[in-house]
């Protein structure tokens, strides 16, 4: 006698739906492909232009910049919001609000705009005008990263609360004076919780610099823009664009895949982040 | 009140006069008065909420008190006292006097990022400038001393709860602390596991360390205390040496309590 095979059961409903999106994304692509509209040759003729170039460093830059000026900035908000004192922490509260509630385009444009309402700096008899402080470079870095410091406490905060009390207790009970505890204690367990948000708010960092184009701060959209507006290969420059998003979000997702790899294995209480994310991915594709 | 039991030449380690503690209009402890002597080993019991784990908090300043004084070894903790006023210590000097003060948690708090080594070490070197090596080396030697020889290198989350206490204690005796505050140690362990700890602080004792204990192990009370001080609703009702207290109880809130535990 032969063991029967085992055949599993087939989701009719699935592949239905999968074949359909192949056809509508075969579809699409060879409407792109096809297209007298576009030129193609333009995409590796700009792709490493040097004024693209230029733009991307320049967005990395602002990404770079942004992103370690609202982690302090965070860090002394979230510590502020959580400080017994009500007007340390209503401050911290009230940045929060504001820099969440408005929009970070808004803040780009009133940061260029600056000087309408406060034309000069005067110390003394130091004086300096405030347009050539705040230049599009300046007010694009500060938007962003005072946006950015807003997300970036609450963030700090949730990691800091998700410390166990008793390990405050005890570093105090031990003789560590607030400032250590904090140091030594207290953010080393919090960063377990803060850096896979901090990843995700730098790899959406990258893209969100593309923003500061309307105040024509150089980034890599400004760039493609700039080349665009004296050639109009306008979806042939957004494309290359594009393209450099992706491949700096990619090498950023990567680096942040690692480094969550590298926390889950030292410290962990419980199995790492991304562990049991995968762990769980693979459960969902057994059962699909 | 009274101080039984002690020599009248040994001078008190721990000294609370008249403690007072409220919570928003609760009162916890109504007036508490205690000395232990140096080499004592005190255990406080009582029934839940009656605030001999408040009282022992106060002890090193983890607690605000509301009213009254604690000395230990003749230094009033945690304020500075001016004219009539006492004046709440800066951190940086609470931190001083909390080094010698060991305190062990019912939820151990072992630094969860730290192997057991870094644990034990770390303090004494952050804390009293003790050199490197020379830290590691006690802190070796005092992982042993809790039946742990070897496990340096563990996790807090590889441990099983005994494990962690014990490395708990370890940690607290290597700041040389000259006293133990010990706040229902036994508490949250497997009670397979409670053995295993109350052996280290039975070794603590013999050693002629000062303790001060909140527990609910009559055993290890009779067995290990010198004298039992019972608390009810924060108030000392009764003290004693620990076994007087604990076979001819004298004040009916007491027998009742020990009634209930056995």
């Amino acid at each position: 006698m032969t063991t029967p095979k085992i055949i599993p059961a087939r989701n009719w409903g699935q592949r239905a739906v999968a074949l359909l999106l192949i056809i509508i994304v075969a579809l699409l692509v060879s409407l792109v492909a096809t297209s007298r509209h576009i030129i193609w040759s333009a995409i590796p003729q700009y792709i490493f232009d040097e004024t693209i170039l230029d733009g991307i460093k320049l967005t990395i830059l602002f990404t770079v910049l942004s992103m370690v000026i609202s982690i302090i900035a965070g860090a002394i908000l979230a510590m502020m919001r959580l400080s017994p004192n009500p007007v340390l922490s209503a401050f911290a509260s009230l940045y929060i609000w504001f820099f969440r509630g408005t929009p970070l385009l808004v803040q780009i444009i009133f940061w260029f705009n600056i000087q309408l309402f406060i034309p000069s700096i005067d110390i003394g008899s130091f004086h300096v005008d405030t347009n050539s402080i705040i230049t599009a470079f300046i007010a694009a870095l500060l938007a962003l990263s005072l946006n950015e410091a807003a997300y970036m406490a609450e963030i700090i905060r949730g990691g800091l609360m998700a410390v166990d009390s008793g390990q405050h207790e005890a570093a105090k009970a031990l003789g560590y004076t607030p400032g250590q505890a904090m140091l030594r204690i207290i953010f080393p367990q919090a960063l377990r919780v803060i850096i896979p948000p901090i990843g995700n708010q730098t790899i959406s960092m990258l893209k969100t610099t593309s923003l500061v184009s309307i105040v024509a701060a150089q980034d890599l959209l400004t760039r493609a823009q700039n080349i665009y507006a004296r050639n109009f290969l306008i979806i042939e420059l957004l494309i290359v664009a594009s393209i450099w998003y992706l491949v700096m979000t990619t090498i950023a997702s990567a680096i942040q895949f690692i480094v969550e790899q590298r926390l889950g294995k030292s410290t962990n209480q419980t199995p790492g982040f991304v562990t049991n994310a995968l762990r769980l991915m693979r459960a969902e594709g057994r059962n699909g | 009140m009274s101080i039984p039991n002690i020599s009248p030449a040994a001078s008190p380690i721990v000294e609370a006069v008249d403690v007072h503690k409220s919570f928003g209009s609760l009162d916890v402890l109504k007036g508490i008065n205690l000395a232990v002597s140096k080499g004592e080993v005190v255990c406080l019991l009582g029934p839940s909420g009656s605030g001999k784990s408040t009282f022992l908090r106060c002890i090193n300043h983890l607690e605000r008190m509301t009213r009254g004084r604690i000395f230990v070894d003749s230094r009033l903790i945690g304020y500075h006292e001016r004219g009539d006023a006492l004046y709440e210590m800066s951190s940086k000097d609470l931190a001083a006097q909390r080094r010698d003060i060991g305190m062990v948690f019912q939820r151990f708090n072992l630094f969860a990022h730290q192997d057991v080594l870094t644990n034990i070490s770390q303090p004494p070197i952050l804390n009293r400038g003790t050199p490197r090596a020379e830290a590691l080396d006690r802190a070796r030697e005092l992982l042993k001393m809790v039946d742990l020889e070897g496990r340096g290198s563990a996790y807090p989350y590889q441990l099983s709860g005994g494990q962690q206490q014990r490395v708990a204690i370890a940690r607290a005796l290597a700041m040389n602390p000259k006293l133990m505050l010990f706040d229902e140690p036994t508490s949250a362990l497997d009670p397979e596991l409670v053995g295993e700890v109350l052996n280290v602080m039975r070794k603590l004792a013999a050693d002629g360390m000062t303790m001060i204990v909140v527990t609910h192990e009559l055993s290890f009370a009779r067995e290990v205390a010198d004298r039992i001080i019972f608390m009810d609703q924060g108030v000392v009702v009764e003290e004693g040496p620990a076994r007087e207290l604990l076979d001819n109880p004298r004040q009916q809130r007491t027998q009742a309590f020990l009634r209930r535990m056995h």
